[in-house]
């Protein structure tokens, strides 16, 4: 998968390179509009990372120009200007979705992972991680052979980590995901969430599936122990 | 001022710059020295005071000129009839005494009178049969006008002419010599008004010598006058340029104004108070953030600086950068929450507006915090039903900002009570309970600012590092709303919010997230 990341700010590209190219991914640097947009028209991306505020050429422009030549790249926009007509403007020409900095990484590598899902979505009926096992029809978890008694939300928050295992979710991420909160909340709601889920999925069984991921989020996967 | 900056240009050029610069920058009276709005009030007033005097002093000697010279002509008319009627009566009645007629026509014409006075005699043929010695050589017959019938009423047919020199009025009649009108005459008069005329122009110059000079006074005076009754302007300026923004306390309406300005004062303090008022909470709010900002960042600072000073494990760098994750997770959080009230307060903000089943959302939200709640053995309950009309989300935001802080501070077995209750006139009041510990009334007031702290714990209240009810505020704000807070201390804390009713529904097709 490649990605074009067009930023001005030298730090934040530089972070974002390595992060994304540590996460699997193909990175190319621009750092001036013009520079970004000849990438993005000469070379093949999955998603182009594309910050607003840019040198010879503002975020807009580029996209603009993007869309006009007929390219169909999905564009992720970075703002720090975080107006609601600002970010009109970016999906009104085509963006696919925005992040305000500040912003988590975790937060823009969940992003660009569900644009690249994006496209003919199809829920699978079945899932397994490790001895977990999900029948989503039923709305039925069983791990080991023994079904868990879930609330709920606490089936949504396992099986959105599920569906995503080996990625790590923030808590904002898993607020809108499962309770469709669409704003920090400052207290610990989300942990107390997966601690309590933990203690049906995880206290009984081995391995552990759900870890902690200090200062990102939470994520599920097999771990050897 | 653009001059200055390009010294070696010739006058012309550098002030048509001046007047290009003028329409980019700041006055455009620079450009149109003359407008009357721009011109000064004294200058006004001096002008509408020279501008009124001339008005008046021109119709007061117009009017003094048309009557002496109406009058002059009424002198000179009666003249003119009075020696026609007398030639007429002397033509007609006495034919035969040629004499009389001669000695009237030659020897008194103009004797004794004020207005000197011409006669003349033609026969039919017209031939001079008699005239006052000098008019051939003054005026001729023919510069005359045409004889006409004498009428009674007005005179017609005066002519007024200018001959070596002098102002004459003409005129000419018929008369017919004795009783039964043998014989046409044409008797030809002329007076010499030059001495009226002259008296005319002199009292013309004179009146417009009046005129000049006193709307000349009138200007001068009138601008002493403007300056003085502008003076307390100048005064009230002066006192207002001495406020500045360190001295924001002082204020101007102490002195005694006249009547206008004083108003004037009264809202300029008006204005002062509510600027002052922003000023200590902007400065309040600064103080707060610096203070907010400090924890984080002093926390980050030492942890580099002492992971920093000697080389270390990976699992402690981990450990560390993880710690600093999470302050950077707070200053994030910090921001959001400035710059969502940041943009609540820009006047301009507005909220999709839709109509939805308030009970739905509260109910989301306590989903949310079941968790959270069941930890803490704190039992939230829900109670009422109504529809609001707003922004979903919003809403959600302010119930579970209300949520979050009253789990905070309600102790394990508490209760919070969430009740929704349609009011009479269709606003929706929502009031969030809890069986906390409760505010003291000193810090009530203040509870709704942001950073504030109700002094009652360290923890940051709920919602964003103490911005968490500053933001409840604002959303209500948005809606039009209010919110309102109420405790007992010992049995608890109420927060009411407050929708109204008649909000229209907006078109959709909105952004919800805010």
């Amino acid at each position: 998968m490649r990605i074009l990341i067009v930023e001005d700010e030298r730090k934040t590209a530089a972070y974002l390179q390595k992060g994304l190219s540590e996460s699997g991914f193909v990175v190319d640097v621009a750092h001036r509009g013009d520079d970004g947009l000849h990438l993005a028209l000469t070379q093949e991306y999955d998603v182009i990372v594309l910050d607003v505020m840019l040198p010879a050429r503002d975020g807009w422009s580029v996209l603009a120009a993007l869309r006009q030549a007929g390219r169909p790249t999905p564009v992720l926009f970075l703002t720090a200007r975080d107006a609601v007509p600002d970010r009109v403007k970016g999906l009104e020409l085509g963006a696919d979705d925005y992040l305000v900095k500040p912003f988590a990484f975790s937060e823009l590598l969940a992003r660009v992972r569900s644009i690249l899902r994006r496209g003919p979505s199809r829920q699978p009926e079945t899932l397994r991680v490790a001895d977990l096992e999900f029948d989503f029809v039923r709305h039925k978890a069983t791990r080991g052979g023994q079904r868990l008694d879930l609330t709920p939300k606490e089936f949504a928050l396992l099986s959105l980590l599920a569906q995503r295992h080996g990625e790590v979710l923030s808590r904002t991420l898993i607020a809108e995901q499962v309770w469709d909160m669409h704003f920090d909340s400052d207290t610990n709601v989300v942990d107390v969430a997966v601690r309590r889920l933990r203690r049906k999925v995880d206290d009984a069984f081995a391995p552990k599936l759900i870890h902690t991921v200090r200062g990102s989020g939470y994520v599920l996967e097999e771990r050897p122990v | 001022m653009c001059s200055k900056n390009v010294p070696s240009e010739s006058g012309e050029t550098a002030k048509r710059r001046i007047g290009e610069t003028a329409t980019l920058s700041v006055s455009p009276s620079r450009r149109f020295p003359v407008s009357w709005r721009t011109l000064s009030i004294t200058r006004r007033l001096t002008l509408l005071y020279a501008a009124s005097t001339a008005a008046l002093l021109l119709l007061a000697g117009g009017f003094l000129y048309w009557t002496l010279k109406s009058s002059l002509e009424q002198t000179r008319h009666g003249l003119l009839a009075s020696k026609i009627e007398v030639l007429r009566l002397l033509l007609r009645e006495q034919p035969e005494k040629a004499q009389a007629l001669a000695s009237e026509v030659e020897h008194e014409a103009g004797e004794g009178h004020p207005l000197k006075y011409y006669l003349r005699i033609l026969d039919e043929q017209d031939r001079v049969l008699l005239e006052t010695p000098g008019l051939e050589k003054l005026i001729p017959a023919e510069l005359f006008p045409p004889p006409v019938e004498v009428t009674a009423g007005p005179l017609k047919d005066v002519q007024q002419k200018r001959q070596a020199g002098r102002s004459f009025l003409l005129m000419s009649v018929r008369a017919p010599t004795g009783t039964a009108g043998r014989e046409q005459r044409t008797l030809q008069i002329a007076v010499d008004v030059s001495a009226g005329a002259a008296l005319l122009t002199n009292y013309r110059n004179k009146l417009l010598i009046v005129l000049v000079a006193g709307t000349l006074f009138a200007a001068v005076a009138g601008g002493w006058v403007a300056r003085q009754g502008m003076r307390p302007l100048a005064d009230i300026t002066k006192a207002a340029q001495h406020i500045t923004a360190s001295q924001l306390h002082e204020r101007i309406a102490g002195t005694q104004w006249p009547r206008e300005l004083a108003e004037l004062a009264a809202a300029f303090d008006a204005m002062l108070d509510r600027l002052e008022d922003s000023f200590t909470r902007l400065s309040q709010f600064s103080a707060d953030l610096a203070h907010e900002l400090r924890t984080p960042i002093n926390n980050l600072r030492g942890e580099a600086e002492v992971a920093l000073a000697r080389s270390r494990t990976a699992e402690e760098y981990q450990h560390i950068l993880a710690s600093s994750l999470e302050e950077h997770e707070r200053l994030s959080r910090m921001i959001d929450g400035l710059l969502f009230l940041a943009r609540a307060d820009n006047p301009k903000a507005a909220v999709e507006r839709v109509r939805f089943d308030a009970r739905k959302e509260i109910e989301a939200v306590r989903e949310f915090y079941e968790a959270l709640a069941g930890e803490q053995d704190v039992a939230v309950t829900c109670e009422g039903n109504a529809w609001v009309t707003g922004d979903p989300m919003l809403f959600r935001r302010a119930v579970s900002n209300l949520l979050a802080n009253a789990l905070k501070h309600t102790p394990a077995q508490g209760r919070v009570r969430v009740a929704l209750r349609p009011l009479d006139d269709q606003a929706v009041e929502l009031c969030v309970r809890d069986s906390g510990a409760g505010i003291a009334p000193e810090h009530l007031p203040k509870i709704f600012d942001r950073f504030y702290r109700a002094g009652h714990s360290g923890a940051p209240a709920a919602g964003g590092a103490g911005l968490g009810l500053a933001i409840v505020q604002s959303i209500m704000r948005l809606h039009g709303g209010s919110a309102s807070v109420q405790s007992q201390v010992g049995q608890g804390t109420t927060f009411t919010l407050r929708f109204p009713a008649g909000l229209p529904p907006s078109p959709a097709g909105k952004m919800t997230k805010m």
